[in-house]
């Protein structure tokens, strides 16, 4: 089975992040690592692709080459990768994005699609939808387990009740939401066999694309402003004269959580 | 000449601390240090497995015998990240010391029993009978009245598996053994360090765990001697980048006079001192790493140098964190007592700084 995982690389949280300011968009030209909502997508098609013949490439689009994330993935497990990278792609919506990697997933010819819910930067959460429209394959969002059976999937898909069964033809689009595998850790021997493993480097022009679909020319959206978040409030300081477990209940119900 | 660490190595060095973040955070040495014996033993392995998972292990073992075939330049900054996650375990007793000695032993059976224990896991080892002297390695180990031979100031010994342990004969000269736990009466005694243990370990003399005897054991504790203090340098280096870490974040957020402390220059001067130190002391202990890791004949030399710079720095960084830390640095609900308590424990152990640049001056008074 060839598994398909979309990985994104972002800026490090851990460092400030910055918006560059003339396009107000996220400045991504540091180092770039695996997006953390991605290790749960990666490890759930290793586990899904472990058998003798499987594979799990991974696809992602960033700037400048920038492969450190995609290390990760294939320090974890992954055979090989596709990075598509290409100034004309800066400033691309999600819908953009969806269109590239939904032209580099199809070169891969896979089975089955593993996305993460949404990104830890972007957070539009629309983009394997869209992806899964574009290829015109049906989409499950929300997966917390996923198994084989021949030829179609099973999905637990998590619901605010509890979680739906799924049954789904292959190939698929899954999206897989946080905390439903304990993604492995990069082995020694993973991180050292990682830098020999292959990378696939692409441009809009090989994927067949026109570049006036993608990037900020084919974007339907443009970032006009950004202001500052409004600065959170010091909050209500409730001194306990008696009432205080009444006062509690009362703020609950106000918000309608009791 | 490129002096920088390969990607692969910052690599290594990245993924063992996003490892000890998530598996020996100071919450997890908090929760170890109030655990019940078997509750610390259980804790215990259950971060080695983690480690052995990783492969640390077996880093310098070649890839023919289960390893990774990697070298103590690769080594170094896993040790590094060790000290700076305080980690309890012996990763350096193990991988560090046990690994290569028992790897170059081979193909003696016992060796290859110890090395394979190791490699498959979840062997872990405690190295004794060793005291590094300013007139070289030396063995405290005794003879009790019980015809057992005793080796004192073992550390990690409760959750060991395997002991690798030495002794010295006025005659025969020295042994080294590789003794299974089973076989060992471990008597715990009073540590330093509340996260690692020590022992008097009584142990059979036995042809059955015999490594090595004579002139070739000698050769093999010298080398383990260097690499003890060689691998103590980057442990240390990496507790003192923690304890300047702890005590710069502190002095970032303690105010006095509606200021934080550390915007006054009786601060800044203390933390830039204990960093200069050790900045001076990373390069000595880089330099003893690449020297082990290509057999140089200035190894021991270097891994002296290492040990000595390495150990003052941590010193330093030791005395300047509880000093801006001020008094709430002394009390027990604070971090910083678990990065210094391993810090004193381990610049003493393996020969102190002292004793390291005695060892080192016959070379430089040549110089």
């Amino acid at each position: 089975m060839n598994v398909v995982v979309c990985v994104k690389q972002i800026p490090d949280p851990v460092a400030p992040g910055a918006l560059d300011p003339g396009t107000n968009t996220l400045n991504r030209s540091g180092k770039l690592i695996m997006d953390d909502s991605d290790n749960y997508g990666v490890e759930m098609a290793l586990q899904l692709a472990g058998g003798e013949g499987d594979e799990v490439t991974l696809v992602s689009m960033a700037p400048g080459g920038e492969t450190s994330g995609l290390r990760t993935g294939l320090a974890m497990g992954a055979a090989k990768a596709i990075l598509i990278s290409d100034e004309a792609l800066a400033g691309s919506d999600a819908l953009g994005t969806a269109k590239v990697l939904a032209a580099a997933i199809a070169r891969a010819n896979p089975d089955l699609i593993v996305m993460a819910t949404e990104s830890t930067d972007g957070y539009t959460g629309t983009l394997p939808v869209q992806v899964a429209e574009l290829m015109g394959l049906p989409s499950v969002t929300f997966a917390k387990a996923i198994s084989i059976e021949g030829s179609t999937i099973k999905v637990e898909r998590q619901t605010e009740a509890g979680f739906d069964e799924v049954v789904c033809p292959m190939p698929a689009v899954v999206t897989v939401t946080a905390g439903v595998v304990e993604p492995r850790y990069p082995s020694f021997k993973g991180i050292m066999a990682a830098k020999s493993k292959p990378v696939e480097n692409l441009t809009v022009a090989d994927l067949g694309l026109d570049a006036s679909q993608v990037g900020s020319a084919g974007s339907g959206q443009e970032i006009t402003d950004v202001s500052e978040s409004e600065a959170r409030g010091s909050g209500e300081i409730v001194v306990d004269e008696g009432d205080g477990a009444q006062r509690v209940v009362a703020f609950l119900e106000q918000l309608k959580v009791i | 000449m490129d002096f920088a660490f390969s990607d692969e190595q910052d690599e290594l060095r990245q993924a063992v601390r996003r490892v000890l973040a998530a598996e020996c955070p100071v919450a997890a040495l908090r929760t170890f240090d109030a655990a019940a014996p078997e509750q610390r033993t259980t804790l215990a392995r259950a971060r080695w497995a983690v480690l052995a998972e990783l492969g640390a292990p077996g880093i310098l073992v070649s890839e023919p015998e289960g390893g990774l075939g990697l070298g103590d330049v690769d080594l170094v900054g896993v040790f590094e990240e060790a000290g700076w996650a305080a980690l309890p375990e012996p990763l350096m007793e193990t991988a560090g010391l046990a690994a290569p000695t028992l790897a170059a032993l081979l193909p003696a059976p016992m060796a290859a029993a110890a090395l394979h224990a190791l490699i498959e896991g979840p062997a872990t080892f405690a190295v004794g009978g060793i005291d590094v002297t300013e007139s070289g390695p030396t063995s405290p180990t005794t003879v009790s009245a019980d015809g057992l031979l005793c080796t004192p100031r073992v550390l990690g010994a409760r959750d060991a598996t395997i002991f690798l342990l030495a002794c010295q004969d006025p005659d025969s000269g020295w042994q080294l053994h590789a003794v299974p736990a089973t076989s060992c009466v471990v008597e715990a005694t009073p540590a330093l360090s509340s996260t690692r243990d020590m022992a008097v370990v009584h142990w059979p003399l036995s042809a059955d765990t015999l490594l090595a005897y004579g002139v070739a054991a000698e050769a093999v504790i010298t080398l383990l001697a260097d690499r003890a203090a060689a691998g103590s340098a980057a442990f240390l280096i990496g507790l003192a980048d923690r304890m300047i870490t702890l005590a710069a974040d502190y002095a970032k957020e303690r105010q006095q006079f509606g200021r934080p402390i550390g915007s006054f220059q009786a601060v800044k001067h203390l933390l830039a001192n204990a960093r200069v130190k050790l900045e001076f002391a990373r390069p000595a202990t880089y330099r003893a790493a690449w020297s082990l890791a290509t057999a140089q004949p200035s190894a021991s030399h270097d891994a002296s140098m290492a040990k000595a710079m390495a150990s003052d720095a941590a010193d330093l960084a030791a005395r300047t964190a509880l000093q801006v830390h001020g008094a709430i640095g002394y009390t027990w609900e604070c971090n910083l007592h678990f990065f210094m308590k391993q810090t004193w424990a381990l610049t003493r152990a393996w020969g102190d700084a002292g004793t390291h640049r005695r060892l080192v001056l016959p070379q430089a008074s040549r110089l």
